[in-house]
């Protein structure tokens, strides 16, 4: 497979220079590399910008709703064992109305490979501020700045139960393809967070903002919980590549024996209903 | 003995009386008797009032009675909360009852707490000396209430109780005389079953593989029971973080070639609407099992109502067809739901087998399940060898608007399942042919769904002076007051949508109808006046979160047909 077997027939709809087209390729390019057909794959994804990946990706693709990426992937791997799961959510859908879906997904440690498109603002509904937002920013629903603490996407989730959390960058195609690619060869719930500019309406977030801050992760343990949430903390610099990753942990399939025998058809229920006499 | 005998045992939550109730009954059943259990409690863990109702006889019982005939009282509140007559057995332990002073109800008298402590037990084996004397005062033999003590609790729990009902049992047969005799006829064994226990059997032999929701009473049973039967009959059942979730994760396991099904009160529902949507829009097909309870908001959380009829009918915005099963009965609660997995899978629509709590936490009694049909999958692609990466037309029409599903996994059958409006492989569209041509066909579902909807049918004497209508669990009470009196017939609705409704509107004309239903605006009404133009004037609703008792029902039919 090569990354541009995975195109369709669809035309992206995205601006100019955004963010997404990065992760757009980042994507294909892994999805050869681990070589995974289109036909075992399923896309999920929200509502927004990011969620339009899903017409451009050649794949079994569910286009959910706002904030419910998690739970409509969760029923998909628990129901159908042979497929792989990618999930494409924004910032405002995966860590704003779904912030709850997404930390019972990491507790569950549901295999699958989450690629949030974090920009710190609401692009598609022209320019909210989102969940991960500074403070003192203004945007169209906060006039007079934000008022509210950001999320931390990276710390939530080594915390809650991700067995691999990462963060890339769009500036940064090649590591973010690399993420993409440990994501997708983990066993596990792997989170990728991703700062992707929107450039429309994306304010002081742009390419120049994050060239200015990121720096690559290096000489880190990623096996070791306390120092990768001290790294997710880190002021003034923005840490991007693998922060956590850990082996061993069952994920949601394997602790669900029943699954093997979970077969599509009529059952004797005597035994059942003798229980009733 | 009247043909119908009123048991009931009442107390704070937290003495047993939920477990006691249906186990004496299973006793009564045992002896010979027709059985119905309906159970009363506050939301509450301890305190309070609980109690369980036993009516039975010797032919058929299928609804509560107001009337109480013996009574178990297990603590002061019992006098506090029930009305007795002077032919009223209470059994209680009247020394250690402060209130039972000046009931009028003929008193037996237990030393339920002595017989406790001489036997060095726990205080709640009280209940089991208390039915030890309630099985002596009905002549039932004491063997039967041993067998079902043994199989309740672990050997050694089981051994002391069983101890102490024998003490109970003596106490009485040593001082009084039999009240009410065994009834001739075995019925047993037929099941004892709760409408919530038939429809999870029901879905498990309907081929289930996916339960997913978040409990709420008066549905949390249907989880239960399914997570019960996970290991052994192959199907995942998860207890999600909110019913969101439940729904999201049922769509999400329904897409990938499960048959999903959720369950949840009228609050649970609320939050499920924007997932009722997503399933209709990407054709997947679910089941939701939806058991009322008054509302809105928490309302009363234990107790029963029909109010979400036109809710489960119009939820989520915009127009989609849907199907909705009213139950009446456990065995309709059975079929109905291995025909919704069917119905949900032929159309790739979200189906609703609409219960509430009289009919999900009571028990009736029936012989045996219905027969069903076969696991029906309808349309399913085959997949093609030759093409593994092509798209697939999925939301093209094969006949009669339904289109082709694709198991995700197959090859050639790639498509998008869009909560946007799409083209015919999934692809977002919000061009205005596309929109009307995909909204033209997922409504020529509507036709052959509404074939496959069982009808409205009329139970009793054909020339009653008065026909109530009604849907779902109304059916049992009526049933039962029919007993009593031949001033009426009944209609039933089994299913409320979609319906033949050029039919239901012939079934209906020339009769002295009357409404029946468990809710304030006689939701059926409405639903019959759209659909029919016949304007049902008379009613008779009851919504104070009690189901109608039959009492109530056999002096209103006699009333009305004055």
């Amino acid at each position: 497979m090569k990354a541009l077997d995975y195109n369709t027939t669809q035309k992206p709809v995205w601006c100019p220079g955004c963010g997404n087209f990065a992760i757009w390729n980042g994507i294909k390019k892994a999805l050869a590399e681990a070589g995974i057909e289109p036909h075992k794959l399923a896309l999920v994804s929200g509502i927004g910008c990011s969620g339009k990946m899903i017409n451009h990706v050649r794949a079994y693709g569910f286009h959910g709703l706002h904030g419910r990426t998690m739970p409509v992937a969760t029923g998909i791997r628990l129901a159908n064992p042979e497929m792989k799961v990618l999930v494409n959510g924004g910032d405002g859908d995966g860590y704003g109305m779904g912030v709850g879906h997404f930390v019972h997904a990491m507790r569950r440690n549901v295999d699958l490979t989450y690629i949030v498109h974090n920009n710190k603002v609401y692009g598609l509904t022209t320019g909210q501020a989102s969940p991960t937002n500074e403070i003192g920013s203004p945007s169209k629903s906060t006039p007079f700045g934000v008022v509210d603490e950001p999320l931390n996407p990276i710390a939530i989730a080594i915390d809650a139960g991700a067995t691999y959390v990462a963060r890339g960058f769009s500036g940064d195609s090649e590591q973010l393809a690399e993420l993409i690619l440990g994501g997708l060869n983990h066993n596990g719930f792997a989170l990728i967070d991703v700062f992707q500019p929107c450039v429309t309406f994306g304010g002081k977030y742009q390419y120049e903002y994050y060239q200015e801050r990121v720096v690559k992760i290096e000489n880190h343990d990623v096996t070791d919980a306390d120092s990768a949430l001290a790294l997710s903390k880190t002021k003034d610099k923005l840490p991007i590549g693998l922060f956590y990753k850990v082996e061993g942990r069952p994920s949601y399939n394997e602790m669900h024996p029943e699954i093997e025998k979970a077969q599509v058809r009529k059952r004797d229920v005597t035994g059942l209903l003798e229980e009733l006499v | 003995m009247s043909s119908v005998y009123v048991w009931k045992i009442g107390g704070p939550a937290g003495f047993g009386i939920m477990t006691t109730g249906p186990m004496f009954a299973k006793v009564l059943k045992a002896s010979g008797y027709h059985v119905h259990g309906y159970p009363e409690y506050p939301s509450l863990v301890r305190g309070g009032y609980n109690c369980y109702q036993i009516a039975f006889g010797d032919t058929e019982v299928t609804a509560p009675y107001k009337k109480i005939d013996m009574y178990v009282a297990l603590s002061d509140e019992c006098f506090n909360r029930e009305k007795f007559e002077e032919s009223t057995y209470v059994i209680g332990d009247f020394a250690n009852l402060k209130n039972a002073g000046d009931i009028k109800a003929k008193k037996i008298d237990v030393p339920l707490m002595g017989i406790v402590k001489e036997l060095d037990g726990p205080d709640i084996m009280r209940n089991s000396v208390a039915l030890g004397a309630a099985a002596a005062l009905l002549g039932l033999d004491f063997a039967l209430l041993e067998k079902n003590l043994t199989a309740a609790y672990k050997e050694k729990v089981a051994k002391i109780n069983i101890e102490a009902a024998k003490k109970g049992y003596e106490s009485v047969r040593e001082r009084y005389s039999v009240v009410c005799k065994p009834a001739p006829d075995k019925c047993a064994p037929a099941l004892y079953v709760t409408g919530n226990e038939a429809t999870s059997i029901g879905a498990i032999a309907g081929g289930l593989t996916f339960f997913s929701t978040y409990p709420m009473t008066p549905a949390s049973s249907i989880l239960h029971y399914l997570a019960k039967c996970t290991r052994e009959h192959g199907l995942v059942v998860k207890h999600t973080e909110d019913e969101i979730s439940g729904i999201n994760m049922a769509v999400g396991a329904a897409f990938a070639g499960a048959r999903a099904m959720t369950g949840t009160a009228g609050g649970g529902f609320s939050l499920m609407n924007e997932g009722l949507g997503l399933a209709a829009i990407t054709e997947v097909p679910i089941v939701l099992a939806v058991s009322q309870r008054p509302g809105p908001a928490t309302g009363m959380a234990t107790w029963t109502e029909q109010g979400d009829l036109k809710y489960v009918i119009n939820s989520s915005q915009s127009e989609f067809i849907r199907a909705v099963y009213s139950p009446g009965s456990v065995e309709e609660c059975y079929k109905f739901t291995f025909d919704a997995l069917n119905l949900a899978e032929k159309y790739h629509i979200p189906v609703f087998v609409l219960l509430d709590k009289f009919l999900s936490e009571s028990h009736f009694m029936a012989e045996k399940m219905p027969e069903t049909g076969d696991v029906e999958r309808g349309y399913l692609f085959e997949g093609n060898e030759e093409e593994p990466m092509a798209y697939f037309n999925r939301f093209a029409e094969k006949k009669d608007g339904v289109g082709v599903r694709v198991i995700p996994g197959t090859k050639g059958g790639l498509y998008i399942a869009s909560s946007n409006e799409h083209t015919d492989e999934g692809f977002v569209s919000d061009k205005a042919d596309v929109r009307k041509r995909q909204v033209e066909r997922r409504f020529r579902k509507l036709k052959p769904l509404t074939d496959d909807m069982p009808h409205p049918e009329l139970f009793g004497k054909k020339d009653a002076p008065l026909t109530f209508v009604c849907f779902g669990s109304v059916k049992m009470m009526l049933l039962e007051a029919m007993k009593h009196t031949d001033k009426f017939n009944f209609i039933h609705f089994p299913a409320v949508n979609p319906l033949n409704w050029e039919k239901v509107k012939k079934m209906l004309e020339g009769r002295n109808l009357c409404v029946m239903e468990n809710n304030y605006t006689a939701q059926l009404r409405g639903i019959i006046a759209e659909n029919t133009g016949i304007i049902i004037e008379k009613t008779f609703l009851k919504y104070d979160g009690r189901p109608f008792f039959n009492e109530e029902i056999v002096s209103f039919a006699e009333e009305a047909a004055k």
